[in-house]
């Protein structure tokens, strides 16, 4: 709506101006299309249609259209992909800009997540308007799925409002979807530089209990912070590696194909190299063993989801990497039951005599510790106001609380790993870093786990893993 | 002009609206408004409803608008579309 002009004219009849619009007669037309293609799926299908979230003139000025071709086209190799049968697919530019039709054989609800991943995910998703239809022409829409509404393209409120009000002017919106259309693209390079930024990030975190931070050894006789960084030097070239090898993954439909194995054994093959350069440049020492694993598997996900064509979120990487380690983790899990007790790793150790799963298992099930507990809690520090330092130690107590860190279950038993999670809790519940009572736990644990011999690298392996996701997202 | 029969016009696609006219008994017009931006638009769309109706000289009516945050040119047109099928041959 406008805010009330000046008074018109009040008696006149009907106002040709408003009545013949080829744009509106067009909506119009799709709108009975729409029902009656939904009208026409067989049950339990499902009908979307994509037109682009702009304003007549930029809609109809064809400046867009490739743009939504190619976001259809996105839309279309989602539906394949995910299986969901494809019943018909059509493009066209109408007399109201451009429209996609796609009618599936999958419900409305599958239907509108796979829109949503679109919407959400691609680049461009931000331009895309994909509503939903079912079988019985019942619009389903981001609030029968429990979403909030989407957001203006231009100031962030909520997109509805601006539109009826016609808050923003044309060149505003124009250039809002210009910085769309010129969004960078996810490329390895960047991948690997928040990958290593992630592993200076979680050394720098001070108080870290039982850990190595730049004012203390933690735990550690063997360690210190500059060890640290030496390690992570050592592993800058092999993030973005695993974010090139894995956008080569991209061009495979499956991993079981010859191409993609050949692809992950190279991956693994690159992870050994990495491995190695680390302990040379640490003269021996275990820095970040577990991050060359995870994140780089990670980073191989985010590469793969970027050379299809979508921004990763720490959701689809998560969900990505999963797929790619599950395969390669039940292997090295069926090898270490066959090698001699003295080769084992603490992992593997921990996981023959009690099926604890540590990495590997967090990696495998997609890192579900990092998605549920440490990145709500690092983005509700971070929103309320705390300095990345104290929100990052906050996600650390809050996965020590939690998690089953291997690394403490290994030299501790269980009484070592119910005290850490006990006193981690305790922290959290006194307020954290933002209370003196808070710090105090907080000192106190990390006397208790020097006193112990603990360390839980587990977390803190997490902890990069989350502060990785963050930026990432 | 009395309606005479059920006639719409627009579309419940985003920023589009949904008229939708039936007749009813006597000469008064009823307005039903929904919309997704009520709270901040439906003072606004109930006036230019009502303006609408009376210019056209609507009666005998019940006029619902489902509003999915259309301008307000978008919801002047839908209205005088949905008027006219619903009066068309008075």
């Amino acid at each position: 709506m406008h805010p009330p002009g000046p008074p018109g004219n009040r008696h006149r009849a009907v106002d040709r101006r408003y009545v013949s619009s080829p744009a509106l007669d067009a909506r119009e037309e799709r709108w009975a299309r729409r029902l009656s293609l939904a009208g026409s799926l067989p049950a339990g299908g499902s009908l979307l249609t994509l037109t682009l979230r702009l304003p007549a003139a930029l809609r109809l000025g064809g400046d867009f259209d490739g743009a939504a071709r190619a976001l259809f086209e996105a839309l279309e190799a989602e539906a394949r992909t995910s299986g969901s049968p494809v019943l018909s697919s059509e493009f066209k530019i109408s007399a109201d800009g451009p429209e996609g039709w796609l009618a599936l054989g999958t419900g409305a609800r599958a239907a509108k997540t796979l829109a949503l991943g679109v919407e959400e995910d691609h680049p461009w998703g931000t331009l895309a308007d994909i509503d939903a239809t079912d079988a019985r022409g019942q619009p389903l829409g981001r609030e029968d799925l429990g979403l909030p509404p989407r957001t203006c393209l231009v100031c962030g409120g909520p997109a509805a409002v601006c539109a009826a009000g016609a808050a923003h002017g044309l060149p505003e919106l124009r250039a809002a979807a210009e910085t769309v259309l010129a969004r960078p693209a996810c490329t390895p390079g960047r991948i690997g530089r928040l990958a290593l930024q992630a592993l200076l990030e979680e050394a720098a975190v001070d108080p870290k209990p039982g850990l190595v931070t730049p004012r203390s050894r933690g735990s550690h006789a063997d360690m210190d912070y500059f060890t640290f960084l030496a390690g992570a030097a050592a592993l800058a070239p092999w993030f973005a590696e695993a974010a090139d090898l894995g956008a080569g993954l991209a061009g495979f439909a499956s991993t079981e194909d010859p191409g993609a194995q050949d692809l992950l054994d190279r991956l693994r093959a690159a992870g050994r190299r990495a491995e190695a350069a680390m302990f040379e440049a640490t003269g021996g020492v275990n820095t970040h063993k577990g991050l060359v694993f995870s994140l780089g598997a990670l980073c191989a996900a985010a590469g793969c989801l970027a050379a299809r064509g979508f921004v990763p979120t720490a959701e689809s990487c998560c969900d990505t990497a999963g797929a790619l380690v599950r395969a390669a983790a039940t292997a090295d899990f069926t090898a270490a039951s066959a090698k001699p007790e003295a080769e084992l790793t603490a992992g593997e150790r921990l996981y023959r005599s009690s099926g604890v799963l540590g990495v590997r298992g967090e990696a495998a099930r997609g890192f579900p510790s990092a998605l549920r507990i440490g990145l709500p809690r690092l983005r509700s520090g971070l929103a309320a106001g705390l300095s990345r330092n104290d929100a990052l130690a906050e996600v650390l107590l809050a996965l020590c609380a939690e998690v089953e860190d291997t690394c403490v279950l290994a030299r501790g038993g269980p009484e070592g790993l119910e005290y850490l999670r006990a006193e981690a809790a305790r922290a959290l519940g006194l307020g954290g870093l933002s209370t003196s009572a808070g710090r105090a736990a907080v000192r106190n644990l990390d006397e208790g786990l020097i006193a112990r011999h603990l360390s839980p690298g587990g977390c803190a392996d997490l902890l990069a893993v989350t502060d990785f996701l963050e930026r990432l997202g | 002009m009395k309606a005479k029969k059920e006639a719409m016009a627009g579309s419940l696609e985003s920023s589009d609206v949904l008229v939708t006219i039936r007749p009813r008994e006597g000469e008064g017009v009823e307005c039903t408004i929904e919309s997704i931006v009520l709270k901040q638009y439906g003072r606004r769309i109930r006036s230019v409803t009502e303006e609408v109706a009376a210019a056209a000289g609507l009666s005998g009516a019940a006029v619902r608008v489902q509003d999915r945050g259309a301008l307000e040119c978008t919801l002047r047109a839908r209205l005088e579309t949905a008027i006219e099928r619903s009066t068309a041959g008075t």
